[in-house]
């Protein structure tokens, strides 16, 4: 493919007045999103709110968790609610912490690193209920970002009926930019994820008639929880001490 | 492979016209899609900023198409994709054979991708004895219907429940009733299964992002998530504009696209693919291809005036305000691309301006497409250039040429324009009534078929003037 590629860039690099393909980066004055949009600031509060608001107008539901505690009560309660028997979930750090169905009448399967791959799509598929840990969550939209991994399965969040996503308040950003110079850095450092995907809400098509219909491939529901308490809260001698935090506003940049 | 109508695109129109129950669809998806747009043009602060930005950035992406592409491929390469250049829809459909063949593929599951409409892929593909299932609820329905998308976003609007029950009926060899949850439902379980067997996946692209290699896929059903995640092998195909420099441009092309194309704050998936899948990653596509297609855009391009037709993002705002869009769907155009984009771009691809360029007349010149652009393209004022330029190549009519030689030469001498006003007042007599000619010999039956003339004046202005105020 290497001759065609040449003489496909050198037909281009001729055709904008160039002897040959251009190999070093062009100058450029305006990067990414309006200078307004980068300087904008938030209050503290206000991804949250836009993110329920958001989600709950795609007929998603958001929980405000206190703590780990009533977030992992909160999953029992709409595991019960969604009849779910068969549950997969991301084997993440936090989510161990959280989910615990020990003593539940549900299969629950791991998105491990162990498991054989066709096991895992086959359990996904067959999951009522599919639970991640979101990487980001974004207000502005009502946005869920998931990086994938090895433990982090695309097909916990797209195969089963019902996608549950918890996260913690810290991970809420005002936009999506956070989550693009999230990229950008990792991009530097050659560690972008196999997958990131952005999730507004179900799946969903107007595609008959414009009739809106929700499920055509992905979940049905999406459904979020929220912890108010932070995941990286300091113990010393015993009390707990709060991570400072600006008065009213926060910078996002 | 040219894929010609065999109607002119007045004949094309005269037909679309008597189609009542499609033009009825087409309205109702434009108005609600238009409605949306307005709507999120509210809700999201300073729109224009946007919009600029997303034709700044497009702009120098294409300026400099050469250097993006050239980054792109070797982002590919470097975290072990492979990548493809193909010049034209022949080259494309042979390096996707290959790899299908090379992987003993059986099953293609697709999402939409107007790339491969446009290279005629799944003929290709069916040819070579493999089963190719779009996954798109449309572009599904137009495969078991043996048609082609009408409108860029929403492919099968030209089709109603009853339409659709009936060939979903038939795969599934029962009744499927005619209702939109029964006919979803039915939908998901038979893409599901095919989902689980398909060997490779096709995705089109949406923006690939050169410094990291990875493709964009926007959609509101998930069928470009499965497609690229669940198949061993991943082929996407990409026009060789659909290209952003970086993940920070994304973002404002994620701001602008979904907005215009359906007042959605962002559609319920962007997937980011970024691969081929990590060690240790137990889904996503183990092998990757990108392909990335000319097909007649360098012609484009090479066209100063035109170069800029590539900034497009393919929101299909312009469809949904146009008046003649509208009335004749989007079959008429006959080409794959419709609308006011297709109408400015189908010359170029297909370099013919003779039959292809007859779409520059697909149009009121309003200008209602180039003021919804999400990157503000010029589109009405493009046409008209399509037009000029069909003039200089001799592809207008003689007799429409004859007729404009005449009119200069009377335009031109206040004396014989008088004398010309005179003569048509006097002449129009036997045909005027009420102040209208209702019908006329050709070539006034041109006009008269489908409205009414005013008739010439009794007196004409510079006779009112003259009386008033000289």
């Amino acid at each position: 493919m290497q001759g065609s590629e040449q003489s496909f860039l050198s037909h281009i690099a001729k055709i904008l007045g160039r002897d040959k393909p251009l190999t070093s980066a062009p100058n450029r004055d305006e990067v990414g999103p309006p200078v307004f949009w980068k300087e904008q600031k938030f209050d503290i509060n206000q991804p949250l709110a836009f993110f329920k608001t958001n989600l709950e107008n795609l007929t998603g539901k958001v929980y405000l968790a206190k703590d780990d505690q009533d977030a992992s009560q909160q999953i029992r309660i709409w595991l019960e609610e969604l009849e779910a028997k068969r549950v997969i979930m991301w084997d993440h750090e936090e989510l161990r912490k959280i989910v615990h169905l020990e003593d539940a009448n549900v299969q629950l399967d791991y998105w491990s690193q162990g498991r054989p791959q066709a096991e895992l799509i086959i359990a996904a598929e067959k999951a009522d209920v599919g639970i991640t840990w979101a990487d980001y969550a974004i207000g502005y939209t009502g946005t869920l970002a998931l990086f994938s991994s090895p433990t982090q399965g695309r097909s916990v969040s797209s195969l089963p009926t019902v996608h549950i996503a918890v996260f913690r308040k810290e991970n809420l950003v005002p936009t999506m930019s956070t989550v693009m110079e999230n990229l950008m850095e990792r991009r530097s450092t050659q560690n972008v994820p196999a997958a990131i995907d952005f999730i507004t809400g179900p799946s969903r098509t107007s595609d008959i008639e414009m009739d809106l219909s929700i499920g055509v491939h992905g979940p049905v529901k999406v459904w979020t929880i929220v912890i108010e308490q932070g995941g990286n809260v300091q113990y010393q001698n015993g009390m707990r001490e709060e991570v400072p935090m600006e008065k009213d506003e926060v910078l996002y940049t | 492979m040219s894929h010609k109508p065999n109607l002119h695109l007045r004949d094309r129109a005269r037909k679309a016209i008597k189609d009542e129950p499609m033009r009825k669809a087409v309205q109702k998806a434009v108005d609600r899609l238009s409605g949306n747009r307005e709507k999120a043009q509210t809700e999201l602060p300073n729109w224009d900023d946007w919009r600029e930005q997303g034709k700044r950035i497009r702009k120098h992406t294409v300026d400099h198409l050469d250097y993006y592409l050239g980054q792109l491929s070797e982002s590919v390469r470097n975290k072990g994709g492979h990548i493809h250049f193909a010049q034209t829809a022949e080259e494309a459909r042979r390096v996707i054979i290959d790899i299908c063949k090379k992987n003993n593929g059986k099953l293609v599951a697709k999402s939409k991708s107007m790339v491969t409409e446009e290279i005629h892929l799944n003929p290709a593909l069916e040819k070579e004895g493999m089963e190719v299932i779009e996954t798109d609820l449309a572009e599904y329905i137009l495969q078991l219907a043996g048609e082609t998308p009408s409108h860029i976003i929403v492919p099968a609007i030209h089709k109603n429940r009853y339409q659709i029950a009936e060939l979903f009926s038939k795969v599934a060899g029962k009744t499927i009733e005619p209702d939109t949850p029964a006919l979803t439902a039915f939908a998901r379980q038979t893409l599901r299964q095919k989902f689980m067997q398909a060997d490779i996946g096709i995705t089109g692209c949406n923006f690939a992002i050169a410094d990291t290699g990875a493709i964009s896929l926007v959609t509101n059903e998930g069928n470009a998530r499965l497609t690229a995640s669940l198949p061993k092998v991943l082929i996407s195909v990409m026009g060789m504009e659909r290209v952003l420099p970086t993940f920070d441009d994304l973002e404002v092309i994620l701001s602008l696209l979904p907005r215009h194309a359906t007042g959605q704050k962002l559609t319920s998936y962007i997937s980011v693919v970024n691969a081929p899948r990590k060690v240790n990653e137990k889904d996503g596509a183990e092998e990757f291809h990108l392909v990335i297609v000319d097909n007649g855009r360098s012609r484009l391009l090479a066209d100063e005036e035109f170069r800029q037709a590539l900034h497009c993002t393919r929101c299909g705002a312009c469809f949904n305000v146009c008046p003649v869009y509208r009335q004749i769907g989007g079959h008429a155009y006959g080409s794959v691309y419709g609308g006011p984009i297709g109408a400015v771009i189908t010359p170029f691809l297909e370099d013919d301006f003779d039959f292809w360029g007859e779409l520059s007349y697909a149009t009121t010149l309003c200008a209602a497409c180039s003021s919804v652009c999400s990157v503000k393209i010029p589109l009405h004022d493009l046409l008209i250039k399509i037009r000029r330029k069909r003039i200089e190549l001799g592809f207008t009519h003689p007799l429409e040429r004859v007729g404009f030689n005449m009119w200069r030469r009377f335009f031109k001498f206040p004396g014989r324009y008088k004398f010309a006003m005179k003569m048509a007042s006097i002449g129009q007599i036997p045909l005027v009534k009420d102040g209208y000619i209702r019908s006329g010999p050709p070539p006034l039956s041109g006009w008269t078929d489908s409205r009414y003339l005013p008739a010439a004046a009794k007196k004409t202005f510079r006779e009112i003037w003259q009386e008033k105020y000289e």
